[in-house]
């Protein structure tokens, strides 16, 4: 590496000599050690909490500033990798769930088994959280919060056509059907709207026929979609989908609450936030607030609710970072008793623990309680890559729009999800 | 090789001579021709500036109508909430100075570099010249983002990742070389003799360059500014990318901002990129009278 | 091989012996550019052909430390079926919006000359508001105009009785994704091509034009054997800018297909792009990125060579 450090020393006067002329900032690495920063994504802790924290975090260590960077969704793993690969990375970073692994394996997480006491509830975390921030028997983040979704549903179209929130999902159909008739002369009405990629929805039916998205037996992963459990799963969804959705079936669930609140569905498999933006007096419809009821997706076994897929963000600490114990002491906070029980009231997000689970009030009871029954992915170094590589979603929408049969399509996703998995 | 006038006879020429030459095609067609013309270009108006249209007029609009299945054609009720929003976001005014900083950074020592090279390569042979000409073309050819990971690198190692003079840089290099061949042929088109009078007259080789030449080159100088500007004022991933902290980033970025995981924010997106289009429209309505001209004269000579 | 110039343009101006042909001048004037653009660009350039011939994951990435591989990652990559696909599709692409481009934009200059003064300040505003608009939001802009549900277009091509597009998906089927792809890259590229054919044609000699008119050519055969041949400079140039943009298009599909195109829409810079930051193979992604530089560089061969001709007898 030595003539590339070279190299790049000799590259960096060169361009001294050209950024010198253009008056730039510069920056001064010499108080590096009093600045904290942590990366949050857009959206996930209300301004009020992170507020919060700071203050508390300014009372101990007065002489540190933290600076919380909001990062962008769009092309966040470029972002992440390139801050990764640099010599002065974020401290704290927020990881989506699905991704901890990746960046884990590689070595951009700071191992944080040793500090896992030091952690409020650390003993009561979600377990699926909890799975996604394990790699190989060591922690590599703390759970931050979770999301898990249920179907959100218009009381007002359920009581026009006298059915109830349906308990199994043979009723679930029934149930739609009834409300496809009702609105028979409504072309663009959907009893459930189900956008054709949305795998997170699709999930808890592959779960709750006993089928998964892959196993591993022997440090080797093995693609399940398949299984017959897998594919009963997908063959109750794809009949629902196709009798009781006009969503874009090669669409994403990116606009499903602005569908919503446009007035002709009766049904979306959501998370809990997303009644706020239903409903929201700007892009939403506020006059919806009352009409809207929530139940857990059913279960195939009447009275019971499907497994649903835990989604949520992880607090980790970079590898390289110079104030891993700053960061360590910045992530107790937010993850703390104290702040997340703000988060679960204020933001309305699901907690990291089971033990503020009962702190979910109205509708939003509902969406906690899910979380208790909940699943992740394939705990996977790779996992990210099956994602970039879409496979679930392609698979979903080749069923759906019938490019494929059902036990092709799987039998392929299933294939490249073993392939991936495995790979080096 | 065609030389059909120098760059500044070719401007004026492309003011007057429009209008001249419409005059003289009526006189072969007619009225109805004309009429006919006119309602053509009205119609390729319409159909090029429609999503502009839908973009402002979806800014004026009130939430709920911008997301309905019948779509409304004009903006009633109208609002200006979602300009408000936008402006509201935190950090609107400080990404506004960054983007004008890195814009006036990248144009201006663009235009001085370029200036001076084009002059090399349009009035001297010298060794190289052919080498430094296909270097130039050859690194239009690399897509940007596949310098992503090592210009950042590169920026990490000399400590410039999170300044607006890395960014500067990238920007800088990117678009060099477009900026020097298109300057080169605004050089080549002013004729040797010019400069040669004002050294008769006394003038130093400097001074003869200054005097004539440059003013000459008015045209070529605003149109290489302007694309330069377009560049720097619309790209985004090495913006992203690069400037970490939220007081340092740009207007592409604050833009990208609106999309948040449940999709973006239309209303507040189309009131920003109004609002992000406005300097740059702007900035052409101020220098376009002079662009027409200043492209060509540059191009024709290839 | 810059005799002639040397001579034509220093020697009446100086009236000095021959040995001013060694004067560093020239080198002082590109010494500023070239240091700005090559010791920028030199090391990353350098650095991606670096990252090709190793295996370079996020691992490697984060320790800065890769394997050499020689040249595998391009025996693999150019034996990946898909890779094949992508390299057809991309010049296939390039090709049609080339030639999109450039014809409409020589008839929209060709109109703009016929048209009257407000309606050319009018169309002229139009273009320059297209060309203002940044790609990320433009690109917003159509996929919202192509939605599914809310699109603009589904609407208005129903109530024209075109057909009925209520619910009709654009990108369902990847040639129709390909052409809405299309319409948005020719439209973003037609006001640069325009406005430069335009401005070209203002310097096309009366003379000439009504010498023509008046041996009775029609129209289109003086615009074939007068114009034309006159504009084959600045066509030179606008071709070979918009096959180097229109190959490396990445956001017109990138962006238009939420951030993940099915594998059916890669195109050569998307395709690399993926390999780096969605699988992270940033060596396989340079490769890739090599390869793409390899194949513009034989796909405009032709205009590089016509332009360094037309640039020594300038």
């Amino acid at each position: 590496m030595n003539p590339r450090k070279y190299l790049v020393g000799a590259i960096g006067m060169a361009i001294a000599v050209v950024v010198a002329a253009c008056g730039g900032t510069s920056n001064t690495p010499g108080n590096e050690s009093g600045t904290l920063t942590v990366w949050l994504m857009t959206g996930s802790a209300p301004p009020s909490v992170v507020e919060g924290v700071n203050a508390d975090f300014k009372a101990k260590h007065p002489n540190v500033t933290v600076k919380v960077e909001l990062q962008n969704w769009g092309d966040i793993s470029t972002k992440l990798d390139t801050g990764f690969a640099g010599s002065t990375p974020p401290d704290v970073v927020e990881l989506g769930n699905t991704m901890v692994a990746k960046y884990a394996a590689a070595g951009a997480l700071e191992d944080i088994s040793g500090k896992k006491s030091s952690f409020d509830n650390s003993g009561t975390w979600l377990q699926s959280l909890t799975d996604s921030c394990t790699l190989n028997g060591k922690l590599y983040c703390a759970p931050y919060y979770a999301g898990s979704r249920a179907v959100i549903y218009r009381k007002d179209m359920f009581a026009a056509a006298n059915v109830q929130p349906p308990t199994s999902m043979d009723e679930l159909l029934t149930v739609g059907q009834k409300l496809m008739t009702a609105h028979s002369s409504d072309p663009n009405f959907s009893a459930l709207y189900f956008p054709g990629k949305y795998w997170y929805a699709a999930l808890p039916f592959v779960w709750d026929f006993g089928g998964d998205i892959a196993t591993q037996s022997g440090g080797k992963w093995q693609g399940s979609l398949n299984s017959s459990g897998s594919q009963q799963g997908l063959t109750t969804l794809a009949n629902l989908v196709s009798k009781l959705s006009k969503a874009d079936k090669t669409g994403d669930e990116a606009k499903q609450d602005a569908a919503f609140a446009g007035g002709h569905i009766a049904m979306i498999i959501a998370n809990g936030w997303e009644i706020g933006v239903i409903t929201d007096a700007k892009a939403g419809n506020p006059s919806l607030k009352d009409k809207l009821g929530v139940f857990p997706i059913p279960s195939h076994n009447a009275g019971q609710s499907a497994p649903v897929f835990l989604g949520g963000s992880d607090l980790g600490v970079a590898a390289k970072s110079k104030n891993q114990a700053l960061a360590n002491e910045w992530i107790e906070l937010l993850t703390g008793t104290k702040h997340m029980s703000d988060m679960a009231t204020v933001g309305g997000v699901i907690p990291n623990t089971t033990t503020m689970l009962s702190l979910g009030t109205g509708l939003n009871a509902i969406f906690f309680a899910a979380a208790k029954n909940s699943r992740f992915v394939p705990n996977s170094r790779n996992w990210a890559s099956v994602e970039s590589a879409n496979v679930i979603p392609d698979m979903l929408v080749s069923i759906f729009t019938g490019k494929a049969q059902l036990p092709a399509a799987t039998t392929s996703a299933s294939d490249k999800i073993t392939t991936i998995l495995n790979g080096s | 090789m065609i030389a059909p006038g120098t760059a500044h006879q070719g401007v004026r020429l492309g003011r007057v001579s429009a209008e001249a030459r419409a005059g003289y095609r009526i006189s072969f067609r007619g009225r109805t021709g004309r009429l006919l013309a006119d309602a053509a270009g009205l119609a390729v108006f319409a159909l090029m500036a429609f999503p502009i249209y839908w973009m402002i007029a979806t800014a004026f609009k009130p939430g709920r109508d911008i997301l309905s299945l019948t779509p409304k054609w004009f903006p009633a009720p109208f609002t200006l909430q979602n300009f408000e929003d936008a402006i509201a976001r935190p950090f609107f005014l400080d990404d506004v100075k960054n983007s004008v900083l890195i814009v006036g950074g990248t144009v201006l020592l663009s235009l001085a570099l370029a200036f001076l090279a084009a002059v090399a390569v349009a009035r001297f042979g010298f060794r190289g010249r052919t080498a430094f000409i296909i270097l130039i073309i050859g690194v239009q050819m690399v897509p940007l983002n596949a310098l992503i990971i090592p210009l950042y690198l590169m920026l990490d190692g000399v400590g410039q990742t999170d300044t607006l003079a890395g960014v500067i840089a990238v920007y800088l290099a990117v678009v060099l070389p477009f900026m020097i061949w298109t300057l080169r042929g605004f050089v080549a088109n002013v004729p040797v003799e010019l400069e040669e009078a004002a050294m008769i007259d006394g003038c130093t080789r400097v001074e003869a360059f200054m005097r004539v030449v440059f003013p000459l080159i008015g045209p070529g100088l605003v149109a290489t500014a302007i694309f330069g500007f377009i560049q720097a004022w619309n790209e985004y991933i090495i913006a992203y990318v690069l400037l970490a902290s939220p007081e340092n980033q740009t207007l592409t970025v604050w833009l990208a901002s609106f999309t948040t995981n449940h999709g973006p924010e239309w209303g507040p997106l189309m009131a920003a990129a109004t609002l992000t289009g406005l300097p740059v429209v702007a900035f052409f309505l101020v220098l376009q009278r002079w662009l027409a001209g200043g492209l060509t004269a540059g191009a024709v000579k290839g | 091989m810059g005799a002639a110039i040397t001579t034509r343009d220093l020697g009446p101006v100086l009236h000095r012996p021959r040995r001013r042909r060694f004067n560093h001048l020239p080198y002082a004037l590109i010494t500023p550019a070239s240091l700005a653009m090559f010791g920028i660009l030199a090391f990353p350039l350098g650095m991606l052909v670096w990252l090709s011939l190793q295996h370079y994951g996020l691992r490697e990435l984060i320790a800065h430390q890769g394997t050499w591989v020689g040249l595998d990652n391009f025996r693999v990559t150019i034996a990946d079926p898909l890779f094949q696909q992508v390299v057809v599709r991309s010049l296939l692409f390039t090709v049609a919006n080339v030639a999109l481009t450039i014809i409409f934009s020589t008839l929209i200059a060709l109109l703009m000359l016929k048209v009257s003064r407000p309606v050319r300040t009018i169309l002229m505003g139009g273009l320059i508001f297209v060309w203002a608009t940044p790609v990320i939001v433009a690109i917003d802009i159509w996929q919202w105009m192509f939605d599914y549900e809310f699109g603009v277009i589904n609407y208005l091509l129903t109530q024209l009785h075109v057909g009925n597009f209520i619910h009709h998906n654009w990108f369902d089927d990847p040639l129709q994704g390909f052409i809405v792809i299309t319409v948005v890259t020719v439209w973003g590229a037609i006001p640069f091509v325009t406005i430069t054919l335009f401005a070209a044609l203002l310097q096309v000699p009366d003379d000439v034009l009504e010498a023509a008119s008046i041996d009775g050519a029609r129209p289109w055969q003086i615009f074939w054997n007068v114009t034309a041949p006159i504009l084959k400079p600045i066509f030179l140039i606008v071709t070979s800018l918009s096959t180097i943009w229109d190959f490396g298009i990445f956001n017109q599909v990138y962006v238009l297909l939420n951030q993940r195109p099915s594998s059916d829409y890669f195109v050569m810079a998307v395709y690399s792009y993926r390999e780096s930051f969605g699988v992270t193979q940033y060596g396989l992604g340079a490769a890739i990125a090599v390869v793409m530089v390899l194949i513009l560089i034989v796909v405009t061969f032709f205009y590089v060579r016509q332009t360094l001709q037309t640039a020594e007898i300038t």
